[in-house]
């Protein structure tokens, strides 16, 4: 995947962004807490994965993160740069979400149409960052003609649109076959440049492709393990022996569950 | 093609109709054979289509009116809780009585003009939209509202680019189902008191033991409510665009 | 030995005796009534309660249809042996094909009345011009009143008409027409003075109708020839009889095990008919019916006046 400065992403000079604090965090589900006084930190401009066993509250952690979920919790959470969490993420689900009644451009462009700020320049950039995924001619099609990769790069594209400063991603291709998979996340990897990602993924492989920070969740109540930092920079090849054996060491953690 | 299948039924239905009458001997006046009902329906043209005019006007009127009133009260127990909760009850209520009991009652309120033959339309339309129209509308799926939260929706704007397209294809089925059933609200209004329209006319000729004219009616009747089943159906293929059917 | 045979031929004798009413068991004679129970059908029912028809060896039933249209139907389907029916409307049976032969009268007068309130200012039929007249279909409406109209040089073009189907008195309480056609002046107007709103009658046959029997009984031209039919006329005109000479006693057997009967209108409705039952129902009046049929006829309600025998019969 091309990593040059052409994309509209990447061009001019993007502000720092900012990383996410979270400080003794506690919540609870039907009395069960999923959290007691977590106290975490996403680096800003850096991009973090979080990986983990079914249910034991990543999602959970984004959603809390994103403002979706309010109720039952305590703490603080906040931007490093001082102001509210709340509105100021894009968030991309393992389905793709788009409205099958909107063409691709449209549904690129959703958060524009939904705010009320659609303009002229929103589309063209829309449109241009289509062309760049490759994605192009499809852009007047309806999502029901497109394949299951594609959707879920229009997906990756929308989310993108935002132009927020935290992205926040829920196994985003996790619904994908082995070599979409990889494709998008080279892609993913391109765009977002210098954007806060926290990404919850089950994919030990995945999770050292792109992240540039690795947490394991286990346990209830939830707690995170020691940061791993793969060596190089995302997206890394999956062949890369050092991959390889990290891989081996996020699976025994995983399934361990114990030493951090 | 669609209309060659629909002859082919037709004629197939005519065929049966008369072979029915053949084998059984049943009288004319029980059950006329197809011929005599064709015969009856050419001499009678022209009174034949004044009153089936007349019948549909009242039924498209009737859909039209009660498709908007279904429409704004889903609407208005989707924005609003305690709405929900007086409105429901009316709604089943609505369905639960049989019309024709009503029917006198309407009569009385809108006279014998074609208001009250619409207003049975209406009643029996209102059910059917209302109810689907607010299923769909509920069952949005929660991860576009949960997405359209975190984009800061303008709440107008989930409404009407979200919920509402969401919500059209259960619209859409009923609609399918009110239009079916609008024709017998326009009937039996007119059953109840009326100078005009197919159920009258059907009236006349079967009190004059004319049952070769009153099948006639009822014939076109048939045909008429197919005609705007059809109608309906291709406007919401249109509508809910999105949605491929089924092929073989 | 003698107690034995004696014994056998005892309940040979019971036996026997059992048999024999077995094979005088009673004829059943099904009769289907053109609208609700009510005091047009006195005859019927008292003959009925007094054991009329059992005498004659009938046992017969009355059912109510579900819809009035049905009872000559039912008979000429042979469901039914007698239906009642309406003189007018029978001669547009007969002409659509309908195997059904007139053999007695019930109510040997019409019925049908034009009503306006006793209040209001139509005073004569001329005064209908540019009214709303309000009917229920029976086929035969707008003949009545273009026939009633024309007598005062009026035609149907002078009035509006309004099918108000079953609410005849109310159409008028509410105001939503001036005058109705189709009820019956015994039953239409004592509602009317029950309400507290009386009304004012105008006869059919008063104004250029034909005098005819609003009530008829009618049988399948294939059964004439059964002598049950005859013994069910004996029986009736036995009821007609009971009737003339026992009126309060007669009220009280027709409503006897039919309570929700008794109640005001009826009593009025009873008192009212009472002079308008046939009191010879199997009797026929050719000229009267011929005098009908060729009334339709020019009308243009039928296609044809056939021979009388077709379509009404005096029974031996």
């Amino acid at each position: 995947m091309n990593n040059s400065t052409n994309t509209v992403a990447g061009q001019g000079k993007r502000p720092s962004a900012p990383s996410v604090i979270l400080e003794n965090v506690s919540f609870s589900y039907s009395g069960e807490p999923i959290f007691r006084d977590l106290n975490f930190t996403v680096k800003g401009g850096q991009w973090t994965c979080l990986i983990g066993p079914s249910g034991c509250g990543k999602s959970t952690l984004l959603r809390l993160i994103s403002g979706t979920l309010r109720e039952n919790f305590s703490g603080k959470i906040h931007f490093s740069d001082g102001n509210s969490h709340n509105g100021r993420t894009a968030w991309m689900a393992q389905k793709d979400l788009l409205l099958p009644w909107l063409s691709v451009l449209d549904n690129v462009c959703l958060g524009s149409r939904l705010r009320g700020e659609m303009s002229h320049e929103k589309r063209r950039k829309a449109i241009s960052l289509l062309e760049d995924a490759g994605l192009g001619e499809y852009r007047d099609s309806l999502p029901s003609e497109l394949s299951g990769g594609m959707r879920q790069r229009v997906a990756l594209l929308r989310t993108l649109m935002e132009e927020r400063p935290v992205i926040l991603m829920d196994e985003p291709f996790s619904a994908l076959d082995a070599l979409t998979r990889l494709k998008l996340q080279d892609l993913a990897a391109s765009l977002v440049e210098g954007a806060t990602v926290l990404m919850v993924t089950h994919d030990p492989l995945e999770a050292l492709r792109l992240g540039h920070r690795i947490y394991v969740m286990t346990h209830r109540p939830a707690t995170l393990s020691k940061v791993l930092i793969p060596p190089g920079s995302p997206p890394r090849e999956p062949g890369d022996p050092a991959i390889v054996s990290l891989q081996a060491k996020l699976l025994h953690r995983l399934v361990g569950g114990g030493n951090p | 093609m669609r209309i060659i299948r629909l002859i082919f039924i037709a004629v197939g239905l005519v065929l049966v109709w008369q072979t029915i009458v053949l084998l059984t001997h049943v009288p004319p006046y029980i059950l006329p054979g197809p011929l005599n009902v064709a015969k009856a329906a050419l001499t009678h043209a022209g009174p034949l289509f004044d009153h089936a005019m007349t019948t549909l006007f009242e039924i498209i009127a009737g859909l039209l009116i009660g498709t908007l009133l279904g429409t704004l009260s889903a609407l208005s127990m989707i924005a609003s809780f305690s709405l929900k909760r007086w409105l429901l009850p009316v709604l089943v209520i609505s369905q639960a009585i049989p019309v024709f009991a009503l029917a006198p009652l309407l009569v009385l309120w809108f006279g014998y003009g074609l208001s009250s033959k619409i207003a049975m339309a209406v009643l029996i339309i209102f059910f059917p939209v209302t109810a689907a129209f607010y299923d769909g509308l509920r069952s949005t799926d929660p991860e576009w509202l949960e997405l359209a939260q975190v984009m800061n929706a303008k709440p107008l704007a989930v409404i009407r680019q979200i919920r509402i397209p969401s919500a059209l294809p259960a619209f859409a089925s009923g609609l399918r189902v009110a239009t079916a059933v609008a024709p017998i609200g326009a009937v039996v209004g007119e059953w109840v008191g009326s100078s005009k329209g197919l159920g009258f006319y059907m009236l006349h000729a079967n009190a004059r033991m004319q049952i070769d004219i009153m099948f006639a009616a009822l014939v076109v009747l048939g045909v008429l409510s197919l005609a705007i089943y059809f109608s309906v159906d291709w406007a919401m293929i249109k509508i809910v665009y999105w949605q491929k059917e089924e092929t073989e | 030995m003698k107690r034995i045979s004696l014994t056998l031929f005892f309940i040979l004798v019971v036996l026997w005796g059992g048999f024999s009413t077995e094979i005088h068991a009673a004829d059943n004679v099904t009769v289907v009534l053109d609208w609700f129970v009510n005091p047009d059908h006195g005859p019927l029912f008292v003959a009925l309660e007094k054991g009329f028809f059992n005498q004659r060896g009938l046992e017969v039933e009355f059912q109510v249809p579900s819809n009035p249209n049905d009872p000559p139907k039912l008979v000429s389907a042979k469901k039914a042996d007698i239906a009642v029916s309406y003189q007018p409307q029978h001669y547009l049976h007969v002409d659509q094909g309908l195997p059904v032969v007139r053999i007695a009268t019930l109510i040997a007068t019409p019925l049908n009345t034009l009503v306006v309130l006793a209040d209001s200012d139509i005073k004569s039929i001329a005064d209908l011009k540019g009214k709303t007249v309000g009917y229920s279909i029976g086929g035969f409406e707008t003949v009545i009143l273009k026939a009633m109209l024309h007598t005062q040089g009026l035609s149907l073009d002078d009035i509006k008409l309004v099918n108000v189907n079953f609410s005849l008195s109310p159409s008028l309480f509410s105001g939503a027409t001036d005058a109705v056609i189709g009820a019956f002046r015994n039953f239409e107007l004592n509602q009317m003075d029950i309400e507290g709103r009386p009304g004012r009658a105008f006869f059919v046959e008063e104004y250029g109708i034909p005098p005819y029997d609003e009530l008829i009984l009618v049988a399948h031209h294939d059964n004439l020839e059964n002598p049950k039919l005859r013994k069910f006329i004996d029986a009736m005109e036995a009821g007609v009889r009971f009737l003339v000479n026992h009126p309060e006693e007669s009220w009280t057997l027709f409503v006897r095990g039919r309570k929700d009967l008794d109640n005001k209108l009826n009593r009025l409705a009873w008192r009212d008919t009472l002079p308008r039952f046939a009191l010879r129902p199997g009797a026929l009046d050719h000229a009267r019916y011929e005098r009908f049929a060729k009334f339709l006829k020019t009308r243009g309600l039928i296609n044809k006046t056939p021979q009388i025998e077709n379509y009404a019969v005096e029974l031996k």
